[in-house]
């Protein structure tokens, strides 16, 4: 296994000096950098034009500046000596600098978006798969190919329209029209229907369900002004809980195992009491205050569970401190909740929160809670676009291999030896589907440190793709060529990380030393 | 049953839940720490930039970049700055500017009393000697030959223009500490904006921080250090270890893309001073409290953010995320821009232009084949499809020297001839030909869609009047290589006018010059040229430039075309601002901008 790893390495740093050579030749190929001046008719044109030559060092042939280069960033592969050296860009910012700053910002772009459509695509294939060829499998595919064909900058652009600049317009005065409430109430129920199953009668009745579900929702919201001020209190705390509770129980142990359903819903009551213990706490609020508290919900979890006992601890441990992180995650979503009145009054925000462009507004200094949703206003939409166009991707792949699995002979011995379907579903199948995916997200998120480049265009986001963009517009080769270290990098060691991952997983895969 | 008491148990708990939320709902999220910020009373303005700031001095080479460029303008100031009409506007709150003597001319600037730097120290002499230093390249003594051939430093890294500067000798500080006097060696033109103009940052570095910075010690030093340096002399290079110690540091020194924590680095002396950066996504400048010298600033704060994409800025605007923007003008930006409420669009010329050029050799050195192809320049055509949708009051431009918006402009157009070249004269071109049919490669940039209609448009034309047009249109990475190569016979291509000064007129029509591509040579136009660098006189100067016009019209030197237009809209929330022709654009007013109460 070290062998292969090492011999993977080594064809690693070979690949990279290839492709940097390449790179570093049709970046300097891409354009010509005195292009704005040697149409210019400015009276020091000769000397614009020798500053340039110089800052650029134009006058060395390509291939040779290439070395220049190389020596100086080959200074980074010694440890701790601080001499790396990766040149800088032609308004004399070096590249280091800049490389750390666009990725910082561009992992804050991509962390949710890929998450999300990790979990919600996954879910989806997951679902789809089993209920193959019904309605719902049609919907989610003609919706996921639908958004997958949409160009991202035009996406982008609907969602600026609709999701912050229509949104913020209906925020400024919340009143629900008639016809609103109606055509939601009317999709409401279509989604529910494609959930259920079969039975024409059993469609019928859900679709009933869930327009009315939507429209008394709709209206009672817009009747206490819940989207001025919007929060969500005990009583829907608990009976969120509660219903996370079962549903997690369902999942994980099973509604037979009553010792883990009521570890699940005695956090549930703690975290009740939670919310009203540490409220009036989280007005100073750090991250690391929330990390902790996450920290200790998932330990207190661990005990009740563990104090339950009974034949299976494990499943009542987990149980418990899932259920527990929901109901923590729920406290903290309502502390948001409660504070966006006065995030939208604030002076910096006028009364618009939905942001089109940027990931702050600068000069807005309110703590962690206004802070905390001003990111969340100015992630919204990115993150959005981002997670439309990838979930076909993940809805598809865990699709076909959940269908793969489930046609597999060890699944009908599961079932003919009597296993309950979820057992049989999510022990059995589930897991097993997941062991193709892990590739795909290993390149995926190699793939999106690397920028996601139209969205940061269109988004106003200063991250690698912007970096790589406005370098190549200059004919910069620096700053191209420290996107492509870190973009090739990343590429190349997440590539090897999937193969050892999967080795891992699966061990019908070895690898051959 | 063990499952009915659970049931039971929530029960009991839901509805000590309710009993619970209807009496004391939210304990401790009731007090949400209320924007504990107080904002101030001027309020805050926010506006659009394309580019991101990445250094305090806009005048090196590296800091070259229009947004340094105005974000310098708006936390400078200096004797003189443009407004909007293009008039050179004194600031005497700040300092006087005396004409001494014409000629030999000598201009005395002195800074008035209590102008301070944001530190407290006071604008003086040494300010004055430095700004001259590093724009009149005085110190440069390299040959700018390549490797072994190369003798000699440039010092400063001055991306400005050194031509005016560089005929003035060494000046003195004046007795009061706080003036200096320029004497030139021969009358220049652009003398009112040689020095201390605040769109090349007014007095724009503190002498006293880059003589710390450079390591030379106190700002004494500093004027000793250029007081005692030889001058510069191609034959005799020389070090100059102390000169060369302020210019590394003014040429990089303050580049910096973040706010630096030693706040010498950018010190104001202007309306405005820098308060917060956001590397590559806002800069925050807010009321300089000290300043007096100068018009008044009306917001507290102008917080300046940069979108790339013109849609985007748009949706901003609309979104009430930004208040002021000027977007690339296109159709699709002005047609989003009207459908807009709450929303004032300001259109007008920018002071760049089109133009078609002729080259002075190959199939154009018969006049007569110039001046039939002139004839066939459909213009007005050109202004109809691509200008007037962008600007409906878009006309023709019918001077080569003379934009639309300069005052001489139709004295000069009425008189240089343009008018034969108004309509499109096909039966005047064929019988100029006289059945000849010349082959013409027309080059321009085809990756720009405004050359490409241009070119498109003329093809067809000409053609008509028998002229057998080749495409000679190359990719934007190509085309500016190409000029003055003689591989075309006619170019499509723009210009970039200052809006003031006539120093660029001989860069493009001189007989040699190095914009002069198509290689027009006058010597009667050279002689006017050579007068109108040394006259100082803007009424002389707009006559002798009127001359100049018309001797390049009568050569059929080829055709200007059209300006291009330029727009800025801006929200109800703020007022004052005012559509600018130059490259300062809506901040060349930046102290009127006025929040809406």
């Amino acid at each position: 296994m070290l062998t292969y790893i090492v011999r993977r390495l080594v064809t690693a740093v070979l690949i990279l000096f290839g492709a940097s050579f390449v790179v570093y030749q049709l970046t300097a190929l891409s354009g010509d950098p005195l292009e704005d001046l040697r149409g210019s008719n400015a009276p020091n044109r000769d000397q614009l034009i020798q500053q340039r030559i110089d800052l650029l060092d134009l006058d060395t042939p390509a291939p040779l500046r290439y070395f220049g280069w190389l020596a100086g960033a080959a200074k980074c592969l010694v440890p701790f000596a601080a001499t790396c050296d990766l040149g800088q860009s032609i308004q004399g910012e070096p590249v280091a600098t800049a490389l750390v700053r666009a990725m910082g910002n561009t992992i804050t772009l991509v962390t949710a978006a890929t998450f999300l459509a990790i979990v919600i695509g996954v879910s989806l294939g997951i679902i789809t798969a089993l209920r193959q060829y019904s309605g719902l499998d049609y919907g989610v595919t003609f919706m996921s190919f639908l958004f997958f064909s949409l160009p991202i900058f035009w996406l982008a652009v609907l969602l600026k329209e609709f999701g912050a600049i229509g949104f913020n317009n209906f925020l400024a005065d919340p009143q629900i029209s008639g016809s609103t409430i109606l055509v939601v109430a009317i999709a409401s129920g279509l989604i529910w229907s494609l959930f259920a199953s079969r039975p024409w009668a059993r469609k019928g009745i859900a679709f009933v369900l869930g327009a009315v579900v939507a429209a008394a929702l709709l209206f009672v919201l817009g009747a206490v002004d819940w989207f001025s001020t919007p929060g969500l209190g005990p009583v829907v705390l608990l009976v969120t809980g509660v219903g996370a509770a079962f549903g997690i129980v369902l999942l994980t142990a099973g509604l037979r195992n009553r010792k883990a359903l009521l570890s699940a819903l005695i956090m549930v009551a703690l975290g009740l009491v939670a919310y009203y213990v540490v409220n009036p706490f989280l007005n100073g609020a750090t991250v690391w205050l929330i990390v902790g508290l996450a920290i200790a919900t998932v330990l207190v979890g661990l005990a009740v569970g563990y104090v339950m006992g009974g034949y299976d601890r494990g499943q009542s441990m987990r149980a418990a401190a899932s259920t527990g992180l929901l109901m923590g995650l729920l406290i903290v979503v309502d502390r948001f909740m409660v504070t966006w009145p006065s995030y939208v009054d604030n002076p910096r925000i006028r009364g618009r929160p939905i942001a089109t462009v940027g990931a702050e507004t600068p000069g807005l200094d309110g703590g962690f809670w206004i802070n905390g949703l001003d990111t969340f206003t100015h992630l919204l939409l990115p993150t959005l676009a981002l997670l439309l166009a990838s979930l076909a991707g993940y809805s598809r792949y865990s699709r076909a291999s959940m269908l793969e699995i489930m046609n597999m002979d060890y699944i009908r011995t599961a079932r003919a030896k009597g296993l309950s379907e979820r057992t049989v579903i999510m022990r059995h199948a589930f897991r097993n589907a997941l062991i193709p995916l892990a590739t795909l997200v290993a390149f995926d998120i190699g793939a999106l440190i690397g920028g996601a480049i139209i969205t940061e265009q269109v988004f106003a986001f200063a991250g690698m793709g912007q970096l790589f963009v406005q370098a190549l517009q200059r004919v910069d080769p620096d700053p191209i060529m420290g996107f492509f270290l870190v973009a090739g990098i990343l590429a190349l060691v997440f590539n090897l990380l999937a193969d050892i991952v999967y080795s891992f997983l699966d061990p019908r895969v070895r690898v051959k030393a | 049953m063990r499952f009915g008491r659970t049931s039971k148990a929530v029960g009991v708990a839901a509805a000590a839940a309710l009993a619970l939320s209807a009496c004391a709902a939210n304990t401790g999220t009731e007090t949400p720490s209320e924007t504990p910020e107080g904002e101030a009373s001027g309020g805050s303005i926010r506006v659009v930039e394309v580019n991101a700031f990445s250094s305090f001095n806009s005048n090196s080479s590296t800091g070259n970049v229009d947004i340094n460029g105005k974000i310098a303008y708006a936390t400078h100031s200096g004797f003189v700055y443009l407004n909007n009409d293009l008039e050179i506007v004194e600031n005497e709150d700040f300092g006087t500017m005396e004409v001494l003597s014409e000629d030999p001319l000598s201009v005395r600037y002195t800074v008035n009393e209590g102008v301070n730097w944001s530190d407290g120290e006071p604008v003086d002499g040494g300010d004055l000697l430095l700004t001259w230093a590093y724009s009149s390249g005085f110190f440069d003594d390299s040959n700018n030959e390549e490797g072994d051939a190369a003798t000699g430093t440039t010092y400063f890294d001055y991306a400005g223009d050194t031509s005016g500067l560089g005929l003035t000798e060494r000046p003195e500080i004046g007795e009061d500490g706080r003036s200096i006097t320029l004497n030139y060696s021969e009358p220049y033109a652009d003398y009112q904006i040689a020095f201390g103009l605040l769109s090349d940052g007014g007095i724009a570095t503190p002498a006293h921080v880059l003589a710390e910075k450079a390591g030379i010690g106190d700002e004494d030093a500093l004027i000793e250090a250029i007081q005692s340096a030889p001058e510069g002399d191609l034959e005799n290079p020389t070090e100059r270890p102390d000169i060369q110690a302020l210019a590394d540091f003014w040429n990089t020194g303050f580049d910096t893309k973040s706010l630096p924590s030693d706040q010498s680095l950018y010190l104001s002396n202007g309306p405005f001073i820098a308060s917060a950066v956001t590397p590559e996504q806002s800069m925050t400048l807010v009321r300089n409290e000290d300043y007096t010298w100068g018009p008044t600033p009306q917001a507290d704060e102008v917080i300046v953010r940069y979108i790339g994409e013109a849609p985007g800025q748009i949706q901003a605007l609309q979104n009430g995320e930004v208040d002021i923007i000027a977007p690339q003008a296109s159709a699709d930006t002005v047609e989003q821009l009207e459908g807009l409420e709450g929303i004032t669009v300001q259109r007008g010329n920018q002071l760049s232009y089109d133009h078609l050029d002729l080259n002075y050799s190959g199939v154009f050195e018969d006049e007569n084949v110039r001046e039939a192809f002139m004839k066939v320049i459909p213009r007005e055509q050109l202004v109809d499809t691509i200008i007037r949708k962008l600007n409906p009051e878009a006309e023709p431009l019918d001077s080569q020297l003379f934009l639309q918006d300069a005052a001489a402009y139709e004295e000069s157009a009425s008189n240089n001839g343009s008018d034969a070249y108004a309509e499109v004269d096909i039966e005047g071109a064929r019988e100029l030909l006289d059945g000849a049919t010349p082959e013409v490669r027309i080059m321009y940039n085809r990756d720009n869609p405004n050359r490409l209609n241009s070119y498109t448009l003329i093809a067809e034309s000409a053609r008509e009047a028998g002229f057998n047009v080749v495409d000679g249109g190359l990719g934007a990475s190509d085309w500016g290589a190409a000029l003055g190569g003689g591989t075309y016979d006619a170019a499509i291509y723009g210009w970039i006018q200052t809006g003031a000064g006539v120093s660029g007129v001989p860069q493009i029509f001189k007989t040699g010059s190095g914009s002069n591509f198509n290689g027009f040579s006058s010597p009667e136009a050279d002689e006017l040229m050579d007068e109108l660098i040394v006259t100082t006189d803007p009424d002389e100067q707009n006559a002798l430039q009127v001359q100049i016009d018309k001797l390049i019209w009568d050569s059929k030197y080829g055709l200007p075309l059209f300006q291009v237009p330029g727009i800025e809209a801006y929200s109800d929330a703020v007022t004052g601002i005012e559509y600018m022709p130059n490259q300062t654009g809506v901040w060349w007013n930046v102290w009127d901008w006025e929040v809406v109460q």
